[in-house]
């Protein structure tokens, strides 16, 4: 195991960040921890780094209990959500600053500075400084500093969340192809689903700081564990039907749930009305008078006002208890 | 004419009235000591003097020993301006180190220590000083500034550190920076033109300090320029030419520390100005 996090509480004046967490993260795995805003996640990825102390558990990296060392200690890297590229720096030393600070011969740093660059593509901005870069390139600089290290876990704190959606699908990407070559531990912290479900081997869904689902991106998706789970991944959401709707059987006790792709519009099912439809490219959103939403191709979606049928199967219904919300 | 070019015109007569207004003075100053000695003041405001005589100057080293004075004002500037940064400085960084509250109380003690006058101090000061037996020497002068002068500079740091943001410090300490190295490698090099402002501030308190060299000094070769100054008054009171010689060799230095520091204030070095927000 890389990294083991174990029963970690975290308070702040009183607020509990993180309950009872625990998680295990194996060697050259990316786990993908994702939540809503103010779920934990940061604070996780911070008490790994050593940047918070933990009020209660330990934290483990390769077998190595690591709760009460210092962060420089830990051998971990981390790409900041700003990057936190140091200005007044060039390229070059912003990725070598680490080595230069544990006293690295100059040789040394120069070649591992020219590595860590080539493998991220800022070999030909060395010498330029922060401000000159885009948003794209101070992140690869950023990456750059934190794989120049070697450390045993890169942790990513939202690195994509500020560049616009053309570069972030190509960073995910770089990142993906990144991991797969270095073959090393990573945890990535993000709010975005897609983010999480596209470059994940594994995610961790966390809610007011506890971990409500661990699996690859196909289990948490496919047979989410709650209906907090259910609802957060998917776009659009998780269709929740009520006990008097038609598409469901209604049970006592139950919350019928299903996804927008498995309510299919066609010739047989319950009769309902078209009241908007959303076109978001391949894919059109149909919103209906029965409550719920269908995902369709765009070319094949229905008129606004037009009359359909509407079907969904059994098997695609997801089923909670309405009082624990758990899946049944 | 379009409204662009008007802004521009209006924004450069007004810096032109406010640059005359500190300018003229100086101007005044100097042209005042280019007359010669012993005549009275023009009854006019007078542009350049005719003729044009440095005869003043002359006579302002000869009756006073202004540069035994300028020498050694310069000198107590030199050790009290870079000891003044770097505590100020330090107590700054320090600050940002602490839990917000103790961080809060001190900011709440530093601006009850500005509003203390320094004539209160006096006294407490010459009590101290005199039974350490450092009285008739520099250490008085030099030594407020290992508390960094003024509470004032040490809160000028504060809160230029606290801007920069906080995952810098973060990944500084990931990369295994003491709280030393942090303060000399990443947070100074962000904060240089406040470095400057202090430094100006402090040269300028330090060159001006009348009162504590005339409380604590008593040999005339330890007299600072603000002393020199004074004698100067006091041997050719009606002088007027010789007055304003004197004048001017007091204010060059400071006139020329600004420019010097200048650049750090209007450059825009993005390198460090960019806090990578």
């Amino acid at each position: 195991m890389s990294v083991a996090v174990r029963q970690v509480r975290k308070e702040y004046d009183g607020v509990v960040a993180l309950d009872s967490v625990d998680l295990e993260v194996a060697e050259g795995e990316l786990l993908v921890v994702v939540g809503p805003s103010g779920c934990g996640k940061s604070t996780l990825l911070r008490c790994i780094a050593g940047l918070e102390t933990v009020d209660a558990g330990s934290i483990w990296i390769k077998e190595r209990e690591v709760t009460t060392v210092r962060p420089a200690a830990r051998n971990v890297s981390m790409v900041f959500q700003s990057y936190a590229l140091f200005p007044h720096l060039t390229v070059e030393d912003n990725i070598g600053f680490g080595l230069v600070v544990r006293e690295e011969s100059k040789r040394q740093v120069k070649e591992k500075v020219a590595r860590a660059a080539a493998v991220t593509g800022v070999d030909r901005l060395l010498g330029r400084k922060p401000f000159q870069l885009s948003g794209g390139e101070r992140q690869r600089v950023a990456l750059a500093r934190a794989l120049v290290r070697d450390p045993d876990v890169f942790l990513l704190d939202e690195p994509l969340s500020n560049l616009d959606a053309g570069l972030r699908v190509q960073m995910r990407a770089e990142i993906r192809a990144l991991h797969r070559s270095l073959g090393a531990t990573m945890i990535h912290v993000t709010h975005d689903q897609v983010e999480a479900l596209t470059l994940g081997d594994r995610i961790a869904v966390l809610d007011a700081g506890r971990v409500r689902q661990v699996g690859t991106p196909v289990e948490v998706y496919g047979r989410p564990c709650d209906l907090f789970v259910a609802r957060f991944l998917g776009s659009p959401p998780l269709n929740v039907l009520h006990g008097d709707s038609p598409l469901a059987q209604a049970r006592p006790g139950v919350i019928a749930g299903v996804r927008p792709e498995h309510v299919r519009l066609g010739g047989e099912g319950v009769a309902a009305r078209v009241e908007l439809v959303e076109v978001a490219g391949s894919d059109a959103y149909v919103h209906l008078d029965l409550g719920v939403v269908a995902r369709v191709p765009t070319e094949e979606r229905p008129a606004e006002g037009a009359h359909v049928r509407v079907l969904v199967r059994d098997a695609d219904v997801h089923r909670f208890d309405a009082e624990s919300e758990r899946r049944l | 004419m379009p409204e662009h070019r008007l802004s521009t015109w209006s924004r450069r007569t007004a810096a032109a009235i406010a640059a005359a207004v500190f300018l003229l003075p100086l101007w005044f100053m100097v042209s005042g000591s280019l007359r010669e000695p012993g005549t009275p003041p023009p009854r006019t405001p007078e542009l350049l003097p005719w003729p044009v005589s440095v005869e003043s100057y002359r006579d302002a080293f000869g009756l006073v020993d202004l540069a035994r004075h300028t020498a050694n004002s310069l000198a107590v500037a030199a050790l009290t301006v870079p000891i003044a940064v770097l505590v100020a400085a330090w107590a700054g960084f320090a600050m940002l180190l602490l839990t917000p509250r103790a961080r809060n109380v001190l900011v709440v003690l530093s601006f009850a220590a500005l509003m203390v006058p320094i004539t209160a101090l006096l006294v407490p000061r010459l009590t101290l000083f005199r039974s350490l037996g450092v009285i008739d020497t520099w250490v008085p002068l030099i030594a407020p500034a290992l508390l960094g002068l003024s509470p004032f500079y040490v809160l000028l740091f504060h809160w230029s550190f606290r801007r920069i943001p906080a995952e810098l410090f973060e990944a500084a300490r990931l990369e295994g920076m003491t709280p030393f190295r942090t303060w000399r490698r990443l947070a100074m090099p962000l904060v240089r033109p406040v470095t400057a402002a202090v430094a100006l501030l402090a040269f300028i308190a330090s060159w001006s300090n009348f009162l504590e060299p005339l409380v604590y000094l008593f040999d005339s070769d330890l007299y600072t320029l603000p002393l020199g100054l004074r004698s100067l008054e006091v041997l050719d009171r009606t002088n007027y030419p010789i007055l304003l010689a004197g004048a001017v060799v007091a204010t060059a230095p400071v006139v020329a520390a600004f420019l010097l520091a200048q650049r750090y204030f209007l450059h825009e070095d993005r390198g460090a100005g960019w806090l990578g927000r």
